[in-house]
């Protein structure tokens, strides 16, 4: 590994500054469970790192009648702990629980895991020059893809590895972007981009921008939450496929229904057809299938990942199989 | 037999050391003015290097030397592996290596390194391998030994010809790596023409000939030692990591160490084979079984390693583990531009016994038998397979046979069956699992294996009396782990009437013990355990001797207990100090070729697994594991146990999560991590329940045979057949991850078959 110079700023706006390079290869690091593979296997070669950690600005889940507003340094282990979180938005609790190993957890922060790079082994391989790396070729396209996307990829397979950004989707978040200049708020729908935007990111940031914090609006009355997530071992795994719900109930009608299935395309997917399926069905009358069959909808497998199909399919009837008998 | 040492679960002789971390690693070796070596590798899997120009990289501050296939030692590591070499075989295979102040210096200067290739045609496919048009990869071509391995017994034709019903199935299992925690790491240190390595090794004094060969120096010139292992699992063979230190640190003329990253440890260092394997078997309607023809093509990659071992190793199941006339097993291993194949616990055995057990499960369904009875009716007995005995009456029986006409020395695999099954309760687990409904289904499943017993190549061992009446037993063994340097103390105590810690143990250095064969094959406590007892026999006579003369009494009413000579009916005795400040040091020699000329000497076993399977996320979770070995009479019930638990740990990944991918179009390996090789977790670990059959085998020493490999055998097919039993679908390619069970579902679905 080459040297690297870590600076330690004190405010948000000084590390947004610091982060424009102006032409020396810089790098944001928090929890620097993703970047550090990144740069050991010589995807990144930053010469310097703005460090995240020290900003207390960042850190913290405040609880308020109107929802929560969360600290982007926070710890995926405070999320996954979080007495809150856990009763009232699920999902994201579970979600956070899932992530690799409790020794990612514990310093694996929210902004980090919804900035993480793909898991694409030929992204992550130096022998591969691929698009995402400002190549020619999508060499999971044609090669082993048996990881990779089933709905959204055309130039680019990859798939979007963040569980968080699955289950806050669901959860109808909206994100907070900072720079030196500005700061802005999207829904976390909007913060992520496709291959079709821009290959060479996952998301909307401009230099110099930081995600600061996530907010994530109460739920009404009689709402739950669930987030499911298929992976090969149950011990430090990505997921394979991954599905967050969030039903809200009037009488026993399905008023509203927010479904996300991650692991399956560049970035994660909302899957509205299975949302409409859900809207204004009796809970007795909900039909699993065809809402795992709407949440597939225009899925298209490569050579190696035609079970993603099947799976997120079922995985999606189970997690409002499941989420609805939490009301009986 | 009623012991006082043997039996019994004493602490492992390098405990307190690995407890409190002073136990010294090859890792842990740090000399003055070392050195450190970084290797650059290959970026294409097929080249021929035209020139080097390492001027740029020599020239760097704090490089000491440049070790390019034009400046090395000409010598072989292996017959088909040299030091460093103008051709490359894989995208890995070692380039050119420098031995720097520090690694980041070493890796700083690879990237100066001038290779001009001229890339050729290269081949990862096995199948194209083998075919004649396909780019050679040595010369004398890729299928190795230019013809395939064939070994059969009676006649097959004929047993199919007698068959009503005849299965054939086939299987693949991926290459597999070892994985170790401590990655292959060596330091070399010259003093004028003499050398001394210190290495993760499996035997020093196999290191010790290949680094003599490699390096073109007289063996007396080459001092191996092996330090504390961070596990063996059969892995770590020759590779040329010790090689190429030794030759940076004589061109530097310091001390040079090399260790391996994890993402090479990987790719360059050996992984278990995969292979494809076609099944046939041929029964009578009453289940009798007369015909077995296996087919096995197998993959040793860049580099032959221990493939022929390999390879013979994956038909020995199908040769002698059901009773039968007929039978033939055709073994072919290629070369190919993969990443080298080579030892990994157990052999080509899991590989084998996964395409027969799988198969044999077929047979019986076939047949509307009950599994377990089928193998109860089939399994091979005491007496062995039918046939006549080849092996002149004079020699030691094979521990891998193919002739029949021979016993076992000792074979308790249907005890193996019965207590196996009764603690899965075989019986009722239809009745346990019937009814299921929803999407998590439960079944249960089985296989049993047989392996070698222990007789191993010829060895040696010492025993010494010292001078102060201190106990040491010698040998040029190795411990990878498995426990060898705690289990031949305890044998050598037993035979001595002293205490397990009085017997001191040295091991792995090639200066200051006698020879030893590398700790492989299941041999090692066997072989070199009976060496020691020999040479101890020999030892107590002789003490007992000077006892007699100088206590006046015979020595046949001499004995020693507790660590103390005394006579039988009295109470006239003698320390140990007080006999050797009489004799002075004693020391005693045993050489010996272990086995039988009556027997073969075989380990058995089967393994019993319940599994619940999810057929929404085609995730396999094993619920409760058996596994039940008969590896005779057990020297120390803990270590045993630890090592049935360990071998099935490791094989949960070869069965559902493990393998090695390389990019077909490049030859790049994409999993080079613990996170992408998915090696099961503590979370997946089941409950193990391990259970010895009751066996003392004649020929073994304290009716000792094999279990350092066995333990990986029967894992595979426990696991498959009971996803079968649960979902009734057969995962025939290994691992059985998640999408090959939900794509099997989907065609059992579709087809209404599996």
């Amino acid at each position: 590994m080459k040297p690297l110079e870590v600076i330690n700023p004190s405010t948000v706006q000084e590390a947004s500054q610091l982060a424009q390079s102006n032409g020396t290869p810089t790098n944001l690091i928090a929890g620097g469970t993703d970047l550090l593979d990144e740069i050991k296997e010589g995807v990144v070669r930053p010469d310097k790192l703005v460090n995240l950690v020290s900003l207390t600005e960042m850190q913290g889940i405040n609880v308020k009648p109107s929802g929560l507003d969360i600290g982007a340094g926070t710890t995926l282990a405070e999320l996954a702990s979080h007495s809150d979180i856990i009763r009232d938005y699920a999902a994201l609790a579970q979600a956070a629980e899932s992530v690799a190993t409790p020794q990612i957890r514990n310093v694996g922060t929210l902004g980090g895991n919804l900035c993480q790079r793909p898991r694409c082994w030929y992204y992550r391989s130096i022998s591969f020059l691929c698009r995402k790396k400002g190549g020619t070729t999508c060499f999971a396209a044609l090669g082993e893809n048996k990881y990779h996307a089933i709905l959204g990829g055309s130039d680019c397979v990859i798939v979007h590895p963040s569980d968080l950004a699955v289950a806050l989707i669901s959860l109808d978040a909206s994100i907070t972007l900072s720079s030196a200049a500005s700061t802005r708020t999207m829904p976390v729908e909007k913060f992520f981009a496709g291959p079709d935007v821009n290959i060479m990111a996952e998301n909307v940031l401009t230099p110099g921008e930081i995600v600061t914090s996530v907010s994530i609006p109460a739920l009404p009355a009689n709402s739950k939450s669930i987030y499911l997530k298929a992976k090969e071992r149950q011990g430090m795994d990505f997921a394979t496929s991954s599905v967050a719900v969030a039903l809200t109930l009037a009488g026993d009608v399905v008023s509203s229904a927010r479904v996300t299935i991650g692991g399956v395309a560049p970035i994660p997917w909302r899957a509205t057809a299975a949302e409409s399926v859900l809207v204004g069905k009796a809970v007795g009358n909900v039909d699993l299938k065809e809402v795992g069959e709407a949440a597939v909808h225009r899925a298209k497998a490569l050579e190696h990942n035609g079970y993603k199909i099947r799976l997120t399919s079922g995985l999606a009837s189970r997690a409002v199989e499941t989420l609805l008998s939490q009301w009986r | 037999m009623a012991y006082n040492v043997v039996g019994k679960s004493v602490p492992r002789y390098d405990l307190p050391e690995k407890l409190t971390g002073e136990s010294k690693y090859a890792g842990d070796i740090k000399l003055p003015g070392m050195l450190h070596a970084k290797v650059l590798r290959s970026p294409h899997p097929h080249a021929r290097i035209l020139s080097i120009d390492a001027s740029a990289a020599e020239a760097l501050t704090g490089v000491h030397a440049v070790l390019t296939p034009f400046n090395t030692p000409t010598g072989r590591v292996a017959p088909d592996l040299a030091i460093l070499d103008t051709t490359v075989r894989f995208v890995g295979d070692e380039v050119a290596a420098v031995a720097a102040d520090s690694e980041d210096a070493a890796q700083e200067a690879l990237a100066s390194i001038k290779v001009e290739y001229e890339v050729l045609p290269f081949v990862t496919d096995p199948r194209e391998a083998i075919k004649s048009y396909a780019t050679a990869i040595h010369s004398g071509g890729n299928l190795i030994g230019g013809e395939p391995l064939i070994l059969s017994r009676g006649n097959i034709e004929e047993g199919f010809a007698e068959a009503d019903l005849v299965v054939e199935e086939s299987f693949t299992t991926p290459a597999h790596a070892g994985a170790a925690l401590e990655p292959r790491v060596a330091v070399a240190s010259w003093d004028g023409d003499r050398l001394t390595v210190w290495k993760s090794s499996r035997g020093v004094h196999a290191d010790k000939l290949s680094l003599a060969s490699a390096l073109q120096i007289g063996q007396e010139n080459v001092h191996v030692i092996g330090p504390t292992m961070g596990a063996g699992y059969g892995n770590k063979d020759e590779t040329r990591l010790a090689a190429i230190v030794s030759a940076l640190a004589k061109s530097a003329g310091r001390p040079v160490r090399l260790e391996l990253t994890r993402e090479e440890e990987f790719v360059a260092g050996r992984k278990r084979h995969s292979t494809e394997t076609t099944v046939k078997v041929g029964v009578k309607n009453d289940g009798t079984v007369t015909a077995i023809h296996t087919i096995t093509l197998m993959d040793t990659g860049a580099y032959l390693s221990s493939g022929p071992g390999v390879v013979r190793r994956a038909g020995q199941g199908a040769l002698y583990l059901y009773r039968c006339a007929n039978v033939q097993y055709d073994g072919y291993l290629t070369y190919t531009n993969q990443p080298s194949g080579g030892s990994y616990r157990a052999l080509g055995a899991p590989q084998g016994h996964f395409a027969l057990e799988s198969t044999m499960e077929k047979v019986a369904e076939a047949l509307g038998m009950d599994s377990l009875e089928f193998r109860l009716k089939n399994h091979v007995g005491p007496e062995g397979q039918p046939g006549e005995r080849i092996t002149p009456a004079d020699q030691i029986i094979d521990t891998q046979p193919v002739e029949g006409g021979v016993p076992f020395s000792s074979n308790g695999l249907q005890q193996c069956l019965e207590l196996g099954s009764e603690a899965i309760d075989w019986q009722g687990r239809h009745e346990r699992n019937a009814n299921q409904s929803g999407s998590r289904l439960r079944g249960v499943g089985m296989g049993m294996f047989i392996y070698r017993g222990g007789p191993g190549t010829p060895t040696n061992a010492w025993m010494t009396l010292n001078a102060d009446g201190t106990l040491q037993v010698t040998a040029g063994t190795m411990d990878v782990g498995e426990g060898n340097s705690t289990a031949i103390p305890q044998m050598v105590a037993e035979e001595l009437g002293v205490a397990y810690e009085d017997v001191k143990v040295l091991f792995g250095d090639s200066d200051i013990t006698p020879e030893a064969p590398i700790t492989s094959g299941s041999t090692a406590t066997f072989s070199t355990g009976q060496a020691a007892l020999n040479a101890t026999k020999e030892l107590k006579s002789k003490i007992l001797a000077a006892a007699s003369e100088s206590m006046g009494m015979p020595a046949n009413n001499l004995e020693i207990a507790n660590g103390v000579v005394k006579a039988k009916d009295g109470i006239a005795s003698m320390t140990l100090a007080e006999v050797a400040a009489i004799t002075g040091q004693i020391r005693t020699e045993a050489s010996l070729t272990p086995g039988s000329t009556d027997f073969i000497v075989n380990s058995f076993g089967a393994h019993f697994a319940e599994v619940e399977v999810d057929t929404v996320t085609g995730n396999v979770d094993v619920l409760h594991y058996v596994a039940a070995h008969d590896s005779g009479n057990v020297i120390n019930p803990q270590l045993a146990t630890n090592q049935v638990e360990g071998g099935v740990s490791q094989m949960l990944g070869f069965a559902l999560t493990e393998q090695m991918l390389t990019d077909p179009g490049s030859g790049v390996t994409l999993n080079g991590s613990f996170l992408e090789h998915k090696g099961a977790t503590i979370q997946e670990f089941p409950n193990i329940d391990v259970i010895f059959a009751d066996v003392y085998d004649p020929v073994g020493p304290f009716g000792m045979k094999a279990l350092g490999e066995p333990p990986n055998i029967g894992v595979a097919p426990a696991i498959i057949n009971a996803i079968y039993d649960a979902i009734g679908v057969r995962i025939h390619d290994l691992p059985a991850t998640p999408d090959k069970i939900l794509d099997a579902l989907d065609r059992k679905e579709r087809e209404g078959r599996a």
